[in-house]
């Protein structure tokens, strides 16, 4: 390791005189060891940290070359990153250390599993889940077995070094390689701002078919390692070989795998063996889901009582989401479908429950996490290229990247002709080519071709080989080329606006006049179903998992606390008094009429603030680290002050009108927004917002100015000597909390705002 | 169904019904079936006693304007070939149907539908939802578990991101603007394509 070679220096600097000379003259007494060595006590997690250190620094190094990041997706500087990392260690006399299958399947994995489950937006997946199903589960064995027997057929006919594959090893390896990886599709598509209706195509299919291949595998494997028993003594001892090795792989992308391989030991296949494979299959994915809506039920209950220990309570919805994630795994059940189930099942009642802090908590660590596990999982991917053995044969490599590409496109056609007949909405040519184009295979494709056992299959080099081309081929060449050729085709991007309240409205409106029109129709549709899930939902479950007076609130209720949340502080950050003072002229009847705000209003409001503004003093205040800091300092401020602030934030909520978003990314680019977010940080990290307090006696006139150091203001102070404002208070606002870093799997606040209402919208 | 054409035959106007409304004679009958399972008398109409029995409907906050929908101003009673038409508004747009520019708009055209829930909102008919049928609308939908000024700020909320022609109130065409968006439009229920239950 590197690490090592600098800590050799830093001994041989130091410590050379005292070891030299206790070597060199035993009879002189032994110095005090003042400096001394002991690199073995922090290895293990000196290592670790190290190497996250390190992938966190490549991150951070790509988004400030700014072409870079535009052209390359981050998974291929990535793999490139690990490739040269692991020529550096092996340079150094080293061996790179390769992905351990362990670590990648209980830590690295999870994390984004956990992160695409919880962020899952539930509208679409639930509009589409037939289309993703058939893609999951009938694309990936289609891809699976074409793959499989051509490639059989031509080792068949090439003779030479391939005549030694038979056709199960050929079957097993199209299982892996057929199966679309969801890390590697989400790293990419993350970049790509593609609609939704593809995005969830593609990504949805690559979280059920990695269920879907892996997973009955495991069950086929203690079935046929149950039937082999009988069959032949020779081979007890390998099948519990491979029980073994399967505890160690426990994931889920390998059902087919392991189908293939307990019957690559077998020697032979029965039927009894394929039915029980197709029994095993369900079992497995809808096991796991039980699994996962059990350990999601009891995470919302739990979260119903934390309201005096708000600090742990982010702590609450990551155990229970890996423990549900650990318990399926220990039934060799779809530890995926698991994980995805209960943050599905978790979130709208967690989210009712929980502070806003811990929700924010919540959000940044999923993406932490998620996002530093992408990165690892494709540094390993390129150290590991450099470590394993390789067997290049030409023949096998082009066949299996011809076919790969192959077999995805003739199974999107074929599938999506015969999806069409039922869908409402059809999949156009240009969708089914970026379905097809966007079925990229990564690192788990990789881990399970490393796991295959070098006994039964001679060719595990070869097929090793192989797979990492597939990869590198995949994430590289598909994965630079789709942006422009989504560009190109002039696909569909993500609408980028938010939904306004009109929207929300009559969204809801249209959909309780289908339901009625359903009712009168006596049809039980979609519709009917689903009012009958939301009927069922408000009256018996949200009573149990929403703590206090939440459970009643009306989802419409809490779509607009959010949207006014969001405006006041779209509206702290943007630099547009001069739309303020437009909006100022608006009739004054309209004003006068939002000035007869209730008490009630006045506590949401202050509610709503609070959970905004922050002052000075609190960072430097110390905290205990029981308790959150104390909200009590509000009432430092006087009463009155308060009271008129937010007055005017009233007004200026139902003022603002048309201001546009203060957006300065391109729908491309995030990661520009990133850059652009660090030139804000530097120069100075809140905005200040000076308000002026409208006076008592003439409430009419009030108008704020906006005010940001980072030269956007737009006359202030002139504003303010023409309206006579004496007095104003200015209070900064902390901006770190609406700039949310971004990262691969974050798909910023806007979506995520839009993918919690399309969640929303189910009540 | 093997009763088919003789109870075809027992609907005045089939043809030109089915003409109008794009529906097939097989839904033609369906709904046939289901009037007759509502107009529980056999008069051959429906009053509005006769909606009220459907359970759901009932539970729907929006129920009682549905159910108004059906009935032209005036009118007490819904007959079958009415009872059609309106259904008509809900089936999904045909794509491959030849447009002919002369032929009026089919009822289930877009901007049909749109008219249609339009017309569910403005109760008073004049054309516009003024701020009052706004606040009656949202009364209904969120019930009870709201305030008055929390409805109050929706409501004018509402008024202001869409109204603009600042007349204080949402004008069909501005409905269809901001209704651009909606999907729901264009996934209408394909209602009678399966089976259902009376």
């Amino acid at each position: 390791m590197r690490m090592r070679m600098k800590m050799l220096l830093l001994l041989f600097c130091c410590g050379v005189v005292f070891c030299d000379q206790n070597h060199s003259d035993p009879r002189v007494q032994r110095v005090f060891p003042v400096i001394s060595i002991n690199y073995d006590y922090v290895q293990m997690p000196f290592e670790v940290s190290l190497w996250i250190l390190l992938a966190s620094l490549m991150k951070l190094g790509f988004h400030l070359i700014p072409r870079l990041s535009g052209i390359v997706p981050e998974s291929c500087l990535l793999i490139v990153v690990g490739l040269l990392v692991g020529g550096l260690i092996r340079v150094l006399g080293e061996k790179p250390p390769v992905l351990d299958s362990q670590l990648f399947f209980l830590c690295l994995l999870p994390p984004i599993i956990l992160d695409a489950g919880y962020f899952l937006p539930i509208q679409p997946f639930s509009e589409n889940a037939g289309t993703i199903l058939m893609f999951a589960v009938v694309g990936t064995l289609w891809n699976a077995f074409f793959m499989g027997v051509v490639l059989y057929g031509v080792c068949r006919l090439d003779g030479g070094g391939l005549a030694s594959v038979d056709l199960l090893s050929c079957l097993l390896f199209g299982s892996i390689v057929s199966a679309v990886d969801p890390v590697a599709v989400l790293a990419v598509f993350e970049e790509i701002h593609i609609n939704e209706l593809l995005h969830i195509l593609v990504f949805g299919e690559s979280l059920l078919n990695d269920a879907v291949t892996v997973r009955t595998l495991a069950c086929c494997r203690s079935t046929s390692c149950f039937l082999s028993d009988h069959h032949s003594h020779q081979s007890i001892p390998s099948a519990i070989r491979v029980q073994l090795t399967s505890h160690h792989q426990s994931h889920t992308a390998k059902v087919l795998y392991h189908l293939f391989e307990e019957f690559a030991h077998v020697g032979e296949v029965s039927a009894v063996d394929v039915f029980l494979g197709v029994v095993c299959f369900f079992v497995v994915s809808l096991g796991g889901i039980m699994v996962g809506g059990v350990y999601g039920v009891l995470a919302a209950f739990t979260s119903r009582f934390t309201s005096h220990t708000r600090v742990i309570e982010p702590l609450f919805v990551f155990l229970y989401s890996y423990m549900a994630y650990l318990s399926a795994e220990v039934f060799h059940l779809s530890g995926i479908m698991a994980l995805i189930a209960c943050g599905v099942v978790m979130r709208p009642y967690v989210e009712a429950n929980i502070s806003h802090k811990s929700y924010t908590t919540i959000k940044y660590f999923l993406k932490m996490w998620s996002s530093v596990s992408e990165t690892l999982i494709f540094i390993f991917l390129g150290v590991s290229t450099v470590a394993g053995p390789h067997a290049w044969n030409w023949t096998f490599v082009t066949i299996t990247i011809v076919l790969c590409l192959l077999s995805r496109v003739l199974g999107v056609i074929g599938l999506t002709y015969i999806i069409n007949k039922y869908r409402m909405v059809k999949l156009s040519g240009k969708d089914q080519f970026i379905v097809a184009y966007g079925g990229l295979r990564g690192a788990i494709a990789f881990s399970l071709a490393f796991l295959l056992s070098g006994d039964d299959f001679a060719m595990k080099d070869m097929f090793l080989t192989a797979i990492i081309t597939v990869i590198f081929f995949t994430v590289f060449v598909q994965g630079m080329t789709i942006r422009p050729l989504v560009d190109l085709l002039a696909v569909k991007k993500k609408k980028q606006s938010k939904t306004s309240i009109n929207e929300e409205i009559h969204t809801q409106f249209l959909e309780l006049l289908l339901t009625g029109i359903e009712d009168v129709c006596g049809h039980y549709g979609h519709h009917h179903w689903r009012d009958k899930l939301n009927r069922f939902n408000k009256r018996y479950i949200k009573r149990c998992l929403i703590a206090g007076e939440r459970s009643q609130e009306p989802q419409l209720i809490s779509f607009y606390n959010k949207m006014e949340l969001e405006q006041a502080m779209m509206l702290l950050e943007s630099n547009s008094s001069a739309s303020l003072i437009a909006a100022s002229t608006v009739p004054q009847q309209r004003s006068r009429r939002t000035l007869n705000i209730s008490k009630e209003r006045e506590e949401e409001i202050r509610k709503i603030l609070r959970a905004n503004l922050q002052k000075t003093q609190q960072r430097l205040r110390s905290y205990s680290r029981h308790t959150l800091m104390p909200d009590a300092e509000e009432d430092d401020w006087s009463e009155t002050r308060l009271r008129k602030q937010r007055v005017e934030m009233e007004r200026r909520m139902s003022h603002f009108l048309t201001v546009p978003a203060n957006r300065s990314e391109s729908p491309a680019m995030r990661r520009g927004r990133f850059e652009s977010d660090s030139q804000v940080h530097t120069v100075r990290p809140r905005v200040l917002v000076s308000v002026p307090v409208p006076l008592p006696d003439d409430p009419e006139e009030a108008d704020g100015s906006t005010q940001s150091r980072n030269g956007g203001a737009q006359k202030p102070d002139g504003l303010q000597d023409s309206r006579g404002r004496k007095q104003s208070v200015k209070f900064a606002l902390d901006v770190e909390e609406q700039k949310l870093p971004r990262c691969l799997s974050d798909p910023g606040p806007n979506n995520l705002l839009e993918e919690e209402e399309l969640f929303y919208q189910k009540d | 169904m093997g009763s088919t054409n003789s109870t075809l035959l027992k609907i005045p106007n089939v043809e030109e019904l089915m003409q109008e409304t794009g529906f097939s004679s097989v839904h033609i009958i369906r709904l046939y079936d289901r009037f007759k399972a509502l107009d529980k008398e056999g008069r051959g109409h429906l009053c509005p006693h006769d909606f009220g029995a459907i359970k759901e409907l009932a539970m729907n906050p929006i129920g009682d304007r549905i159910i108004g929908a059906f009935f032209s101003p005036g009118q007490e009673t819904v007959d079958f070939n009415t009872f059609v038409k309106i259904l008509a508004h809900f089936r999904p747009v045909d794509k491959d149907r030849p447009r002919d520019p002369n032929s009026p708009e089919p009822i289930n055209s877009r901007s049909n539908k749109l008219k249609f829930a339009f017309q569910l909102y403005d109760q008073d008919k004049d054309g516009k939802i003024s701020r009052d049928e706004l606040l009656k609308v949202l009364r209904d939908m969120l019930g009870m578990q709201v305030t008055e000024e929390q409805l109050e700020s929706i409501a004018d909320r509402t008024i202001q991101e869409a109204d603009l022609d600042r007349d204080d109130a949402i004008s069909f065409e501005e409905f269809r603007k901001v209704s651009a968006k909606i999907l729901h439009l264009k996934k209408a229920p394909v209602v009678m394509s399966a089976e259902y239950d009376c």
